[in-house]
C-alpha cells in the first residue's frame, strides 16, 4: 500500500458520487475544448484562406459583426497606386444562408483580379465574363449545396447557374460560393460598394514597409483599416468577440467544474472527520492529510480532464461535421489545446481541495474522533 | 518519570464543562496503570491530554520532562512515542486488516515491502495472521481489537494507551485482549496506561488510579503485582 492507494480508495468508495463529479468537470472541459476548437478553426481558415489567395495585406472596415461593413468600390484605385502594392483587387463578401445551408460564404471577385487566379477548375469552366451572371463552386460548397455543373443556386431572388467547381486549396475557400463582383452587388443590391481590397506586394517586402503601407491606406481610409494577412486574425474585432465569447464560456463551465469538485471534496471531508481524526490519533502529520485531500481533489481533476478532452473532441468532430459547419469552419483538434485543457483541470481540481484540505487539516484530532 | 501532570485542567464549551480539574499524576516507564472512575470523571479526557489528541486549558503536563502542548511535533510524539487503542475501534472500513496496520507507518522512511513486512509481523503476533485481507466490518469485536493494537504498535511506541479497550467485547474475548495488552506490557516493556470500569481488570494492573470530578482521589499499588 502507498500515499497513492489511500488517494485512489477514498474516490472509489462512492463511485457514483465520484463519477457524477466526473460528469460535471468533464463537460466543463469538453465545452473548452469545443468552444475554443471552434473559435481556433475558424482563426486558422480564415488564415489558411488569405494564403491560398495570395494576399498580403487585407483592407475592410472591421468594426462590428463578423463580416465588414461595405465602402465605395473608388477605395481600390487609390490604393492601387500606393508605393510598393503591386495588384490589388476587390471583393464583396457576404455570409448568408443559401437554399438548404443555413450559412455560406459568397464571395463576389473583381473579374480578372488574382483571387480568382489560384483556384483550378476540376469541371465545367469558369464565368465567360464580369457580366455573366454565374456562379462556380468550391468543392465543398458543391458538396454541402448538393449542386454540380449545370444545376442553379438560388442567391437571394436571383437563380444562378452553376458553370464549374473548383478547388480553392484551403477549407475556406472550397467552401465558398464564387461570382463576378459586378453579379454579386446586383443581387445584393450593394452597386458600386465593396467590403474588401486585398492587396498584393512586391516580392521581398520588408516587414517595416508593409507596415508603412498599411499607414498609408489608413491615411485615405481613416473609417478602415489596412492588416497584414498573417495578423487579420489576431487584430479584427470579429474575431475578437469569437475567442471573448468561447472563452468566457468557457470560464463559465469552469466555475462550474469547481464548485462540483469542491462540494464533493467538501462532503468527503465532512464525512470522514471521523477517519482523518484516526489518522491524527495514528500520528499523520496535518500536511499529509492536507495533501491527501488536495491529491484526490487533483487525481478527480485530472481523470475530468481526460474524460473532458476526449468528450472535446468527440464534439468538434461532430461539429465539424454538422451542416451549418461545414466547409465553413475546420474545428482545431490542436494537441496543445487537449494539454492546455487538461491542465486547467488539474488546477481546477486542486483549486477545488484548497478550501476542504485546510479545513480537514484544522480538525482536533480528539474532536474529529468523537465525530 | 514518563509522565507528570500539575495541576492539569480541561475544559471544553468555553468553560461550560469542567472535565479535569487540578489533577496531579505521575507515571513511571514500564508501570501498568489502571484508571477507574464513574462515567463523566475525566478518564478518557487525561488520555486525550496524554496522547496530545488536545490540549490542556491549564497546569502543566509533561513527557519525559518535555511539556506535551507545547511539543514541537505532536504528529511524530503521536507516532512514534504512543500507541492508542479505543473503545470503538476506529479502524478505518475501506482498508484491509493489513492496510489499516500500514497506516501509522507512514511518517516514516521505511519502504513500501518493509512497511507490509512489519504489518503482517504484528498482525501475526496478536494472532491474525489468517485475517490479512479481511476487511474491519469482517471481522468479530475481539479481532478488530487486536488489529487496533497491532496498529497501537506499528512504530515500537514505548507507551500504550488504552481506552476501555474491552468496553464493547463479550467477557471472553475482553480477557484475551487483557491478556495480549499484559504480554505486550511485560515482553515489549511498554508503559500501559488503561481506563477500565471492570474491577478485575484493573485488579491485574500494579496501579490504581481512581478519579472523580476530573480529579485523581486514590492512587495505590495493588498487593498481588
Ligand atoms: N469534546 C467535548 N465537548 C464537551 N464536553 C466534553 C467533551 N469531551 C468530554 N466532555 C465532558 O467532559 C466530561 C469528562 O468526559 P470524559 O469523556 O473524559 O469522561 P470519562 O471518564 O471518559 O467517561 P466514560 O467512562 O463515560 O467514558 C464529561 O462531562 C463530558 O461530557
Ligand atoms: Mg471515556
Amino acid at each position: 500500500m502507498t500515499f497513492f492507494t489511500i488517494v485512489l480508495r477514498s474516490l472509489t468508495r462512492r463511485p457514483v458520487r465520484t463519477g457524477l463529479t466526473l460528469v460535471g468537470i468533464s463537460i466543463g472541459i469538453a465545452a473548452v475544448v469545443t468552444l475554443v476548437g471552434m473559435a481556433w478553426g475558424y482563426e486558422k481558415g480564415v488564415a489558411n484562406q488569405l494564403d491560398a489567395v495570395g494576399t498580403d495585406v487585407v483592407v475592410s472596415n472591421m468594426s462590428g459583426g463578423l463580416m465588414p461593413k461595405v465602402f465605395n468600390e473608388s477605395l481600390k484605385a487609390k490604393v492601387a497606386t500606393l508605393p510598393r502594392v503591386v495588384d490589388a483587387t476587390s471583393i464583396l463578401m457576404q455570409m448568408l444562408s443559401v437554399e438548404d445551408a443555413p450559412i455560406m460564404m459568397i464571395s463576389g471577385r473583381e473579374w480578372g483580379g488574382f483571387a480568382w487566379q489560384k483556384m483550378s477548375l476540376l469541371e465545367g469552366r469558369m464565368p465567360k465574363n464580369a457580366a455573366e451572371k454565374a456562379v462556380v463552386l468550391g468543392t465543398l460548397a458543391a458538396e454541402v449545396l448538393k449542386k454540380k455543373v449545370g444545376d442553379t443556386v438560388q442567391i437571394e431572388v436571383e437563380e444562378l447557374p452553376v458553370v464549374g467547381i473548383v478547388d480553392g486549396h484551403a477549407l475556406m475557400e472550397n467552401g465558398t460560393i464564387f461570382l463576378s463582383l459586378k453579379v454579386m452587388q446586383e443581387v445584393t443590391g450593394n452597386d458600386g460598394k465593396i467590403n474588401f481590397v486585398n492587396i498584393r506586394a512586391i516580392p521581398n517586402t520588408s516587414k517595416a514597409q508593409i507596415n508603412q503601407l498599411c499607414r498609408d491606406i489608413h491615411g485615405i481610409f481613416p473609417e478602415g483599416r489596412a492588416m497584414v494577412s498573417t495578423e487579420v486574425v489576431g487584430t479584427s474585432q470579429g474575431f475578437r468577440v469569437i475567442r471573448a465569447i468561447s472563452w468566457s464560456t468557457s470560464l463559465l463551465a469552469i466555475i462550474v467544474g469547481v464548485l462540483g469538485v469542491m462540494n464533493t471534496m467538501l462532503m468527503t471531508v465532512f464525512e470522514r472527520t471521523h477517519e482523518i481524526g484516526i489518522l491524527l490519533a495514528v500520528g499523520w502529520r496535518r500536511r499529509r492529510i492536507v495533501a491527501m485531500v488536495l491529491c484526490e481533489s487533483a487525481l478527480l481533476g485530472l481523470l475530468g480532464g481526460l474524460v473532458g478532452v476526449g468528450l472535446g473532441v468527440l464534439g468538434l468532430v461532430t461539429l465539424g461535421a454538422s451542416p451549418g459547419v461545414r466547409g465553413f469552419i475546420e474545428p482545431d483538434l490542436n494537441p496543445q489545446l487537449m494539454l492546455i485543457s487538461i491542465a486547467i483541470s488539474v488546477v481546477v481540481g486542486v483549486i477545488s481541495g484548497l478550501y476542504p484540505a485546510w479545513r480537514s487539516s484544522r480538525l482536533t484530532p480528539s474532536v474529529a474522533l468523537q465525530s | 518519570m514518563i509522565y507528570q501532570a500539575i495541576g492539569l485542567q480541561k475544559q471544553f464549551d468555553n468553560g461550560k464543562v469542567a472535565a479535569l480539574r487540578g489533577l496531579d499524576l505521575e507515571i513511571r516507564q514500564g508501570e501498568f496503570v489502571a484508571i477507574v472512575g464513574q462515567s463523566g470523571c475525566g478518564k478518557s479526557t487525561l488520555l486525550q491530554m496524554l496522547g496530545a489528541l488536545d490540549k490542556p486549558s491549564a497546569g502543566t503536563l509533561k513527557y519525559r520532562g518535555n511539556s506535551i502542548p507545547d511539543l514541537p511535533d505532536p504528529a511524530a510524539y503521536r507516532a512514534q512515542q504512543i500507541g492508542f487503542v479505543f473503545q470503538a475501534f476506529h479502524l478505518l472500513p475501506t482498508f484491509t486488516v493489513l492496510e489499516n496496520v500500514q497506516i501509522p507507518m507512514f511518517g516514516g522512511n521505511l519502504s513500501r515491502p518493509q512497511r507490509k513486512a512489519g504489518a503482517a509481523e504484528l498482525l501475526e503476533s496478536v494472532g491474525l495472521g489468517h485475517r490479512f485481507n479481511h476487511y474491519p466490518s469482517e471481522l468479530s469485536g475481539g479481532e478488530r481489537q487486536r488489529v487496533a493494537i497491532a496498529r497501537g504498535l506499528a512504530n515500537k511506541p514505548g507507551v500504550v494507551l488504552a481506552d476501555e479497550p474491552t468496553g464493547n467485547l463479550d467477557s471472553e474475548s475482553a480477557l484475551q485482549i487483557i491478556d495480549l495488552l499484559l504480554d505486550l506490557h511485560r515482553k515489549l516493556g511498554v508503559t500501559l496506561v488503561l481506563v477500565t470500569h471492570d474491577l478485575s481488570i484493573a485488579a491485574r494492573a500494579s496501579r490504581i488510579i481512581r478519579m472523580k470530578d476530573g480529579r485523581v482521589i486514590s492512587d495505590q499499588a495493588t498487593p498481588t503485582n
